[in-house]
């Protein structure tokens, strides 16, 4: 067998995101093999598939945490297959993870503020003359993160330490530093996962209005399909790591096979 | 009662990234600096110097450590050995006829290359395993300094440290001992107060808490593992020549040994991990605790006229001093630090201690 595979690189024109051929392995395992697909900007792409079938893989493999085997990553038409994930982050992607990923100990404010770190210009001697050589700095991004606060309702809770949040909220603040950011491709793994309905509305909500506001490009991963059918524009979905069905979401539900992977076949 | 948040209103981000928003802590702060500038006028000088130097110069290395095990997160069982390679190499530097300013620089400097080998090893190793790695780094030191008698004269020598000048004046009395390390531990208390509202503290701190999620917002924790290693040694090797410039005025291997490492770092646990008063007063403790429990111990048996022998006299300070560590840590593991701000959150609402903190 070999692992040259046929890119299509032809088809990426204009594509924030292009992934083609994506394959990654542990050890014995194919977690994920010949992924194709490219999310166009502005658009709000859907990622779905059973548990274990690879999505989160193929979310590492993109900012990367693992390296895809084969295949290739490109982000605005650079590859940026096996990049270490800091640099994927400053070059302008980023993410919300599945089990949260907020920094204990810290507040909300400091967890955002994190968010803007691509942007900002840490050092030693700048943190001792922080008068004279970071004030302004800090006072500008807090400026940006404020807005995004303003945006995701989170004003009342700034000063809260991140540890004694409900989920809806943490997941809410996790948006927040992804949005700081300025991405223009953001990944957001299961934002919705234990929320309630009316939760799911202002996420989704807010997940629209990001788009419209900020113009980023969404790679979602949902396994909630109204939100899927109701937000996004093209989707995907997977089955035990390969592509089962992509397209417009109310054409992908009806695909046989996605049916069969979520609620089984007919045994007769 | 004493801090109040009522009426306080930060109108903008520069008043609401103030170091202290509470007037109350500010107030504070500033008394305490008047008092630390007035000590030599109103402390005795035996209390000056054989107390509250070593205090200040202690606390700013107890800071150097917490910023790589407090804030970084990375625990460090070797901290004595790279404030030698400071002290070692300013008082080389200072006896080579380089004006202090710069023997302090260069020592420092000295300290940050040794302690970012500290940082390789942690870069491979976490945890335990970084501990361990840490501790071998420090016994490699304890040997380097007592076999080679070009740094240290050998095992039982000591080296002495050339008189102190700093910006052109000879310090030779009490009060300009004083007045050094108390500039010093301002210094690196100011610094640490500033790595709380900047980027590179929140990025030490992301590096600690979820390296993952670091990561992804761009943070290159190796970067800043190093960067943590690379200042906290360079605060450890300044404080390492103070102390010796300011009190000890002899440099000798076991000033530094492996038993002052686990004592800079128990400054640092029972003070309060990424704690700045903490650090403050955990060094209090471990430093001046016990001798102030031997005269305790020492004036109550006399006037009470009870015979103690010898042997437990010498034994009862340290088993207080042991026990009080044991029950600071088992109240509050967050330290005395922590204990504080409890105390200070407690008093923000009195009397209406039912509100919602």
């Amino acid at each position: 067998m070999t692992d040259k595979r046929e890119t299509k690189s032809h088809a990426d024109d204009g594509a924030i995101l292009a992934c083609s051929g994506i394959e990654r392995r542990f050890g014995g395992i194919v977690a994920v093999t010949g992924v194709d697909f490219v999310i166009h900007p502005k658009e709000i792409f859907g990622l779905v598939g059973p548990n274990g079938s690879g999505k989160t893989t193929l979310t590492n493999a993109i900012t990367g945490f693992y390296p895809p085997n084969v295949g290739t990553v490109r982000l605005a038409g650079n590859d940026i297959t096996g990049t270490a994930p800091h640099k994927v982050a400053k070059l302008g992607v980023a993410r919300t993870f599945q089990n949260l990923a907020l920094f204990n100990g810290m507040s909300v404010l400091d967890n955002i503020l994190l968010g803007r770190h691509i942007h900002m210009n840490p050092g030693v001697l700048r943190t001792a003359l922080y008068w004279w050589a970071a004030q302004r700095e800090e006072i500008e991004n807090r400026k940006v993160v404020e807005e995004v606060i303003e945006f995701l309702q989170l004003e009342s809770i700034r000063h809260e330490m991140v540890d004694g949040l409900p989920i809806g909220l943490k997941k809410r603040v996790e948006l927040a530093r992804a949005l700081v950011a300025e991405p223009q491709m953001l990944i957001l793994d299961e934002p919705m996962a234990g929320m309630n309905q009316e939760e799911k509305g202002y996420m989704s909500r807010f997940i629209l209005d990001a788009r419209a506001e900020r113009g980023v490009s969404v790679l979602l991963i949902e396994h909630h399909m109204d939100v899927i059918i109701g937000i996004c524009d093209r989707m995907l979905a997977l089955n035990y790591g390969e592509m089962i069905a992509s397209g417009i979401p109310r054409e992908v539900v009806k695909d046989p096979r996605v049916i069969e992977a979520y609620v089984g076949g007919a045994h007769d | 009662m004493f801090y109040r948040l009522s009426g306080v209103h930060h109108a903008n981000y520069v008043s609401d990234s103030r170091i202290f928003k509470v007037p109350a802590d500010r107030n504070l702060a500033v008394f305490v600096l008047l008092f630390g500038l007035a000590a030599p006028f109103i402390v005795p000088s035996l209390y000056l110097n054989s107390y509250m130097l070593p205090w200040l110069i202690w606390t700013a290395a107890a800071l150097g450590l917490n910023l790589v095990t407090g804030w970084a997160g990375q625990l460090h069982l070797g901290y004595a050995a790279v404030m030698a390679v400071g002290a070692y190499a300013s008082i080389h530097a200072a006896r080579f006829g380089i004006p202090w300013e710069f023997a302090l620089i260069i020592g420092g400097l000295a300290s940050s290359v040794i302690g970012s080998l500290f940082a390789f090893a942690a870069l491979r190793v976490k945890g335990l395993y970084l501990a361990l790695t840490t501790l071998a780094m420090q016994f490699v030191m304890d040997w380097v300094l007592t076999h080679s008698p070009a740094i240290t004269g050998g095992s039982h020598a000591s080296l002495q440290s050339p008189t102190l000048a700093l910006l052109g004046q000879d310090i030779t009395s009490d009060t300009g001992y004083y007045y050094v390390a108390f500039g010093w531990c301002v210094l690196v208390t100011i610094f640490m107060l500033n790595l709380k509202r900047t980027g590179l503290g929140r990025a030490l701190v992301a590096v600690r808490e979820k390296d993952f999620a670091a990561a992804i917002l761009g943070v290159n924790s190796f970067y800043y593992k190093i960067l943590a290693f690379a200042t906290s040694s360079f605060i450890a090797g300044v404080s390492g020549a103070l102390l010796v410039a300011t009190f000890f005025f002899l440099a000798a291997p076991e000033q530094f040994s492996v038993a002052v490492s686990i004592q800079v770092l128990a400054m640092v646990i029972v003070g309060g991990l990424g704690s700045i008063i903490g650090s403050y007063m955990g060094v209090a403790l471990i430093l001046l605790v016990p001798g102030i429990v031997n005269g305790l111990v020492s004036g109550s048996s006399q006037s009470l006229g009870m015979q103690i022998n010898v042997e437990t006299l010498a034994h009862i300070p340290n088993a207080v001093y042991g026990a009080l560590i044991v029950i600071i840590l088992l109240i509050e593991p967050l330290g005395l630090g922590k204990l504080y701000g409890n105390i200070r959150d407690y008093l923000m609402v009195w009397p209406f201690d039912q509100l919602r903190k």
